[in-house]
């Protein structure tokens, strides 16, 4: 029966029990050709790839794209008027998107969010995900320890190239909690429930470069199928962050208000299913904001270390503003960049632009959405675009 | 019938064992409940002062975040649960609620303008510690400009000002100034009031901290007589030297005063009616002074003002 599918060109299921092991577990042994019949020296051609060509890093950048998640504190705030002896209400916006501002939330309150982000995934490394290639090299079949070109074992350079599809999408509800314990110290927590999808498909063909090529290397009845697939759905909770903020400056003249920010991330998510990264991330960040005028521009940098492999830890910044059109309708701005110096041995940055709003429809109630954007698509695992919802109340 | 001498020496060492008990016995810390208009680092620092005088406990602290209905069930939740033996009330908001809805509890009040323009005159359970600046420190500032400084004039509304105005023109007097005084009752009056003061050959123009006189385009017209008609300007802040005013006084420090609350809170709970302790004004007060409004003016700053600013605008 699995014979006769691969005939008619219908993909096997390959046997993924977890999502992390889709790509490779599309030929989990390399790919096998029909065994050849005389007058051809007999031989089982057997091809592989000594490795996924980069695609394995492809898992980590998937747990850790979700890292941009944001905690805002988007209460209104006083300031004195001196000569009237009264608080006056600030001007303020309703906050940023995706980046923190200095104030905090106040004693006592409470706010709590809700988002829903949808991602779905599209270049990885600057290469389409629908168009991946994986090339399977010939085992060196006269272990003379070379991949013969010329002469009788020239079909030892023939490649069996893999174009694999992946699809890739995301549903990320995250339910946002921060309480003002003092007037100027926040404490928060994050808890993502994530929904993955991943489908791949897998199509082969031999690249013939030896003129018997077409005698001794073809797919048939006894060989790995040419069209493969796998993946599924899973959904899990994510790795919760554990958040903490304080403000150590504000009002000073000139001076920008200043925060100190501390985030854990908890290795809660399932890292053999994409839902997270598996190690305990710790990320301290200096975050400022001022308002001048109508604008509030704000800019938060800090660097991420994971006890996971070096490469992972990242310089992360935003720097961006947000502005009330209204008293009830703020628009902003981030620019968000990721900067991993360890990996590749050069480094890899990820820059990202967002825009979005906020309104303020009632009370102590906000709704917003935002959309991110790549700005270089060739680093990491990217979507066009990302969207996301969120709604709001601080009691 | 007649009680006998060992009657009454008994009753006299009953008198001296009691007195000796009742000072073995230590004092009870009073219970204070806080209550805020809104988290301001004024009302912050206020409070941090109100502390450091404070001999007493502090049991509950509130904040209504400039929310009406937040602070009438704040304080309701103070009555009933908290029972606390005083309120301190951090800012004018703090202190309406309060007024309204504790009218028995002895209450302190800290950063309050024109406080009596607030709670009336009539609250028996109410002082504390305002934010004003005493005008007897404003009327010797303007004094120590120079003898050519005789007549003030001022421009007020009486429902905000009428108390401070009363105040001022009596120590006017004891300094030998005279104050010219206009009544109105809205910000439009300004402005048409500042013309007849134009007529009055006015020495100095006063910028009280009265509605009326911080309208934008009443301060602004303030400047514009200030410098047409070369009479110094006195402002209620720094940001009024900046404009223009060749001095300004204003509080100098929140912690002050709220220092100065703690101590009356300490005299009430100590056992004094809230009613004979009058409200305080600041005693700390900051002077700026504007050399280069003064100079516009033709006029100079005597070095006894200029030891005594803490900022010059040069």
């Amino acid at each position: 029966m699995t014979v006769a599918l691969c005939l008619f060109g219908v993909p096997v299921e390959g046997e993924a029990r977890d999502l992390r092991d889709t790509i490779t577990s599309l030929w989990p042994d390399g790919i096998r050709l029909q065994p050849t019949a005389p007058p051809f020296p007999s031989h089982e051609p057997h091809f592989r790839a000594s490795s996924l060509q980069g695609l394995d890093s492809l898992n980590t950048s998937l747990a850790s794209s979700l890292g941009f998640l944001s905690l805002n504190s988007s209460a209104s705030s006083f300031t004195f008027d001196i000569e009237r002896g009264v608080p006056v209400r600030t001007t303020d916006s309703l906050g940023p998107l995706l980046a923190e501002r200095a104030p905090t939330l106040g004693r006592g309150k409470f706010d709590l969010a809700l988002t829903y982000t949808r991602i779905e995934f599209s270049r990885f490394q600057g290469r389409p995900l629908d168009k991946l290639t994986v090339d399977f090299q010939h085992e060196d079949s006269n272990g003379n320890g070379i991949r013969d070109t010329t002469g009788p074992f020239s079909f030892e350079s023939d490649v069996v190239r893999a174009n694999i599809k992946l699809s890739i999408k995301e549903d990320i509800w995250a339910l946002f909690g921060t309480y003002g314990i003092t007037r100027n110290w926040d404490v928060g927590i994050v808890v993502p429930i994530i929904h993955i999808q991943l489908r791949a498909v897998g199509d082969a063909t031999v690249v013939r470069n030896s003129p018997v090529s077409q005698f001794v290397h073809n797919f048939g009845p006894d060989s790995s199928p040419s069209h493969v697939s796998g993946g599924g759905d899973k959904t899990g909770i994510g790795d919760i962050l554990l958040r903490t903020k304080y403000n150590f400056l504000r009002n000073q003249g000139a001076w920008p208000d200043l925060a100190v920010l501390g985030q854990v991330k908890l290795p809660s998510g399932d890292p053999d299913n994409l839902l997270g990264t598996g190690h305990t991330n710790f990320l301290p960040m200096l975050v400022a904001s001022k308002t001048y005028g109508f604008l509030t521009p704000h800019v938060n940098a800090g660097y991420e270390l994971t006890t996971g492999p070096r490469e992972d830890d990242n310089l992360r910044y935003i720097v961006g503003f947000d502005t009330r059109l209204h008293p009830r309708l703020t628009v902003a701005t981030d620019l968000l960049g990721r900067w991993e110096p360890n990996r590749n041995g050069n480094g890899s940055h990820i820059l990202d632009l967002a825009f979005g709003l906020k309104w303020n429809p009632v009370g102590s109630f906000l709704v917003g959405g935002y959309a991110q954007i790549p700005l270089n698509r060739n680093e990491g695992l990217r979507a066009n675009v990302i969207w996301s919802l969120a709604a709001e109340y601080i009691f | 019938m007649g009680v006998g001498l060992l009657g009454r020496l008994i009753l006299s060492l009953l008198m001296v064992l009691l007195t000796l008990l009742s000072s073995a016995v230590p004092v009870r810390a009073a219970d204070v409940a806080v209550i805020l208009s809104a988290d301001v680092d004024a009302y912050s620092e206020a409070l941090k002062g109100f502390k450091t005088a404070l001999r007493h406990k502090i049991v509950a602290e509130y904040s209504m975040e400039g929310d009406f209905d937040r602070g009438r069930k704040q304080v309701s939740e103070i009555s009933a649960k908290v029972k606390p033996d005083l309120i301190f009330a951090v800012g004018i908001w703090a202190l309406q609620v309060v007024a309204k809805e504790a009218t028995s509890m002895p209450v302190v009040y800290a950063m309050v303008l024109n406080p009596p323009s607030v709670i009336g005159t009539g609250a028996k359970n109410i002082t504390g510690a305002s934010m004003n600046v005493p005008v007897e420190r404003t009327l010797r500032m303007l004094k120590q400009l120079g003898p050519q400084i005789r007549r003030v004039g001022i421009v007020f509304d009486r429902a905000k000002t009428g108390y401070l105005v009363a105040r001022a023109e009596a120590v006017a007097r004891e300094e030998g100034l005279q104050l010219v005084a206009r009544e109105i009752h809205s910000a439009k009056e300004a402005i048409p009031a500042l013309d007849t003061l134009a007529e009055q050959a006015i020495d100095a123009l006063w910028v009280l901290p009265d509605e009326t006189n911080l309208v934008p385009t009443v301060l602004q017209q303030m400047l514009l007589f200030s410098y047409r008609r070369k009479v110094p300007l006195i402002g209620l802040s720094e940001s009024h030297a900046q404009m223009g005013a060749v001095l300004s006084l204003s509080f100098a420090s929140s912690e002050d005063i709220g220092r100065q609350a703690g101590e009356l809170a300490n005299s009430i709970l100590d056992g004094k009616a809230p009613a004979d302790i009058p409200y305080t004004t600041a005693r700390r007060v900051r002077l700026t002074v504007n050399l280069k409004a003064a100079q516009k003016l033709g006029m100079e700053i005597p070095k006894s003002i200029l030891g005594a600013a803490n900022s010059v605008i040069q």
